[in-house]
């Protein structure tokens, strides 16, 4: 069974799912580095849990600007990311618990 | 600007990615940096938006990753393996390449530990430096970074808000002991809650407290350094309690310092001893601790809890205000602050740029062995290119094959790193020595310089095996199988040449630098500076340090000192002075026109003995010199040209009146402009005082030898010793010597250009011998015929000499570039000679030619000694 995704990866796919569809837009909405995204990105794609497009070529040109590519979350992405949520929510609760203890 | 820099940092880190899938990495990068520069310049505030240069730096671990991403442990760990019983094989290669590269790389690991230590590591024993500022005064019509008064930093205490706390220190020359054993040890006065705020805890014993700090003279009690305890007191705890002589008064030791700590400096003489700023001397007879006029003490806060350093920054303008209502004198100061401790920002600038240059011509050198190396790999791929050829056509991938011949030259790299451990070790030693600059920092390898050497050895490894690896793959399959053919030959040759000429081109670079520098030195030799250098011997002593001498003392005893100075055999004349120039006890002070308030000056405030101008070698151009210990009953001084065409331009200055401290003087001569502080100074206004009018208890003895003659150090201190045995000389300056040590940065970085000229020269020499060696040993056969034919072995040589010296040419063509690029980086250290000097570039072009020559000379006359028989026959 595959570890489950750690933070950053989590934080990514739920940028992506939230409509920030590029790079430099994950970057910016994230306030991750750069060396960090693309990476990971790279990672979550070879797993199947983004697809990445290239945007059309008329389109860019016609917004004057490079092509851009594009993520997306897929179904396997969506559902890693509803598992990936439940465990920060346990550990955000278990987090939230200890001072009471103390 | 920035978005090119960014671009080519993402079309360089591209070459990692494989090329399948390069041309889209590099769209997507390309693209989405466009969009970030388009964003940047269009929102109002970037907010959020990375910048375009860290933004892009991304790409290089996305390279990476994508390089790495199809990789598998297995097929790394087969590399590794194969890797190393490559090099096994060749075990005398492998040595000669590895010891080649672990010079370039011990080079720059052992520069990289100067500035290390210089710039990124802080002073020891302190908590959370970071957080700690320095605080410094300025004026707005004259910006400086200077000192403080005592109601000054009290005020700074009392009204610096975002502070949690404030301290100040100073140094303080010290004689320890006394009698015979007295010696003159640098320490410093520190306010009460020095060490609290610096969170520095005690080796031994207890550290100064607050309560020691209160009332002047109340609590001699000091604290011993890590060092002095060792050294004095061979470590023993049972220090702690006991007394020593500080200047002739008892203190009690109540601590030792912890190991490695020295005060907030990191360019400073270390501390021995510390003891609280009540128990300062007597200065002039005065204490300063109600003088707003006499600055003194430096002074760091830290940060309070949260507080950030634009916050401290900007409560300096309160306690700017604060200051002002203080006290008249604080007309226009400004409060400046700088994060962190170290280096003043002006220091802070200067190592850097001794760094960046420093740096700069390591990088040099290792691109240098790099290509060596490379050249060497190249000379072995050859030798492989049937292996390599063989595993192609059996269906192994160039990539995958030239991964492995990279693995091979990282793992090289690392080897030399390895090696180059001793290297660094010793420069370690032996940097600090040359270093022109007084270092209370240890700047010897710790991890982070051995984390950078390994980096280097990694890229030296990437550096020099790509490219063989790029060669060695190319032709495999078609060429390598018909051996003999020379079409690999060909393509390892032209490589090799641009290689070659390439080191020749650097080599160039740095023996004009070094040339450059070298007459610098030279011609700091030779300077006029205002007064005669050559025979003047000088050495300080500190009559307040001793504590036993109140002024009329002092008088009798530096007349004593003085006729038995005069007394030394060989000594021609000797005189006194506060400050001698070049060599030290520089100070300054406010004079003005007397009756005139619209110009004032601070001139350097030269205190003189007898005889001073004549021992000096200053001349005196108008009016008269100044008379000896009786014989100035009034207030005169002598001022400098500089400073008569300052305050009375056309005209005499002599019989005018000076206003400075107490009161008025009147000016009886006017001597030449002397370069006071350094060679690059233009002669500054300077007043000279005569002893017996104003006083000064740290006096340098100044002898001048007879003609051709000279004294030792040793008689020099002999003679202050029979005046008082417990009187310490500072050290004995040769003011001939001082001058070229004057120029420090450019002497140091003189020896190291100079070294690493000669080593580039070598590189660069072995390499074109190599080069020129190998094409001879490739037409061997073609030598034979030629010569069974009837050649001259004279022709052979030329056949070949031409063809190095084509290369050295072209080498030299190219290297004159790189003279003039370091030639203006090295512009602000040269003295007396300009950036783009044409005698030096001759000189060093000449060098360049003759040493090639010679390089290829000697294996083109081997080639055209081989015998025509033994050569058709192979």
């Amino acid at each position: 069974m595959p570890r489950g995704l750690g933070i950053t990866s989590l934080q990514i796919l739920n940028a992506i799912r939230d409509g920030h569809a590029y790079g430099l837009d994950i970057v910016a909405s994230t306030g991750l580095p750069s060396g960090t995204v693309y990476p990971t990105l790279g990672r979550l794609k070879r797993s199947g849990l983004v697809r990445a497009s290239w945007e059309d070529q008329r389109r860019a040109e016609r917004e004057g600007r490079p092509r851009r590519r594009y993520y997306d979350v897929t179904a396997s992405g969506a559902s890693a990311l509803a598992e990936g949520a439940a465990r920060v929510a346990d550990l955000a609760a278990a987090l939230a618990v200890r001072p009471e203890e103390a | 600007m920035a978005s090119r820099l960014s671009r080519w940092i993402v079309r360089a880190a591209s070459f990692l990615v494989p090329g399948g899938s390069r041309r889209e990495w590099l769209d997507e990068w390309l693209g989405e940096l466009d969009a970030l520069d388009r964003l940047r310049t269009e929102a109002a505030s970037p907010g959020r938006l990375p910048s375009l240069a860290s933004f892009s730096l991304g790409a290089v671990p996305h390279a990476i990753w994508t390089m790495t991403e199809g990789w598998t442990m297995d097929s790394l760990y087969q590399d590794v393996k194969f890797g190393t019983r490559a090099l096994i094989k060749l075990p005398g290669f492998t040595l000669v390449a590895a010891l080649t590269l672990a010079l370039g790389i011990g080079a720059n690991a052992s520069i990289f530990s100067l500035v290390n230590g210089l710039l990124f590591r802080s002073p020891a024993g302190i908590v959370a430096p970071d957080r700690l500022v320095q605080i410094a005064r300025s004026y707005d019509q004259a910006p400086r970074w200077d000192n403080w008064s005592w109601p000054a930093m009290e005020t700074i205490r009392r009204e610096a808000r975002t502070l949690s706390g404030v301290a100040g220190y100073q140094d303080q020359a010290f004689v320890l002991g006394s009698g015979v054993d007295a010696e003159r040890i640098i320490g410093q006065v520190a306010t009460g809650n020095y060490f609290e705020l610096l969170g520095v805890r005690p080796q031994v014993g207890r550290l100064l407290r607050p309560d020691d700090d209160i009332q002047p003279g109340a609590h001699p009690v000091a604290v011993l350094s890590h060092s002095l305890w060792l050294r004095n007191f061979g470590g023993d705890p049972g220090v702690v309690g006991t007394t020593i002589s500080l200047g002739s008064q008892p203190y009690e030791v109540v601590g030792v310092a912890p190991p490695g700590f020295t005060g907030v400096e990191t360019v400073s003489t270390p501390p021995a001893v510390w003891v609280p700023t009540m128990q300062l001397p007597a200065m002039y007879g005065e204490l300063p601790f109600d003088r707003w006029g006499w600055s003194w003490i430096n002074v760091v806060g830290r940060m309070g809890e949260g507080a950030t350093i634009e916050q401290t920054e900007a409560s300096m303008d309160v306690v700017t205000a604060r200051l002002r209502e203080g006290d008249p004198v604080n007309e226009d100061i400004r409060v400046l602050v700088a994060q962190g401790i170290g280096l003043d920002p002006e220091g802070r600038q200067e190592a850097r740029q001794v760094s960046a240059i420093l740096m700069v011509i390591v990088g040099v050198v290792l691109v240098l062995t790099c290509t060596n190396v490379a050249n060497l790999f190249l000379a072995r791929a050859g030798g492989r290119r049937t292996e390599v050829g063989v595993r192609m056509a059996l269906g192994a991938g160039r990539a995958r094959l030239a991964r492995q011949l990279v693995t091979e030259s990282v793992l090289m790299g690392l080897l030399a790193a390895a090696l180059a451990v001793p290297v660094v070790l010793g420069a370690g030693r032996f940097l600090p020595l040359v270093f022109p600059y007084t270092l209370a920092v240890p700047v010897g390898p710790d991890g982070t310089v051995f984390l950078f050497l390994t980096l280097v050895g990694v890229v030296a490894g990437l550096l020099f095996g790509l490219a063989p690896a790029w060669a060695g793959t190319r032709h495999a399959v078609a060429g390598a199988l018909r051996e003999g053919t020379s079409t690999g030959a060909r393509s390892r040759n032209r490589l090799g040449n641009v290689l070659v000429v390439a080191q020749l081109a650097l080599s160039l670079g740095l023996v004009t630098g070094a040339g450059l520098l070298g007459r610098s030195v030279m011609n700091a030799r030779t300077a006029q500076p205002g007064f005669a250098p050559r025979g003047l011997v000088a050495g300080f002593v500190d009559l307040a340090g001793t504590g036993r001498y109140d002024q009329p003392a002092a008088m009798a005893a530096f007349e004593r000192l003085h006729r038995a100075a005069e007394a030394i055999p060989g000594a021609r004349t000797a005189t006194l002075a506060n400050q001698v120039p070049i060599a030290g006890g520089h100070t300054r002070a406010t004079v003005r026109p007397a009756g005139r308030d619209d110009v004032d000056y601070e001139a350097e405030l030269v205190v003189v003995g007898p005889a001073y101008f004549e021992t000096m070698g200053i001349p005196v151009v108008q009016g008269r010199a100044l008379g000896g210990f009786h014989d100035e009953p009034e207030r005169v001084v002598v001022v400098n040209q500089a400073l008569a065409r300052m305050f009375w331009p056309g005209e005499s200055a002599v019989g005018k009146e000076l206003a400075a401290e107490p009161t008025n003087w009147r000016v009886v001569g006017v001597a030449g402009d002397v370069q006071m502080r350094s060679l690059r100074d233009e002669g500054r206004p300077a007043v000279y005082y005569p002893l017996s009018q104003r006083y000064s208890p740290y006096m340098a003895v100044t002898v001048r030898v007879e003609a051709g003659g000279s004294i030792l150090a040793s008689s020099l201190r002999e003679t202050v010793a029979s005046v008082d045995p417990g009187l310490p000389v500072a050290s004995v300056i040769d003011l001939h010597e001082a001058l070229s040590a004057s120029l420090g940065e450019t002497r140091t970085i003189g020896y190291l250009v100079g070294a690493f000229a000669v080593l580039a020269l070598v590189l660069a020499a072995v390499g074109l011998y190599g080069l020129v060696s190998y094409g001879a040993s490739q037409r061997v056969r073609e030598m034979g015929i030629r010569m069974a034919l009837g050649a001259e072995p004279a022709s052979l040589v030329r056949l070949f000499l031409t063809r190095g010296i084509v290369i050295a040419v072209l080498g030299v063509g190219m290297g004159l570039a790189v003279s003039f690029g370091l030639g203006q980086a090295l512009e602000g250290m040269l003295y007396g000679v300009g950036a783009t000097d044409p005698g030096t570039v001759a000189v060093a072009v000449t060098v360049l030619l003759a040493t090639a020559a010679l390089a290829a000379w000697i294996p083109a006359r081997r080639a055209s000694r081989v015998d025509a028989a033994v050569s058709l026959r192979e």
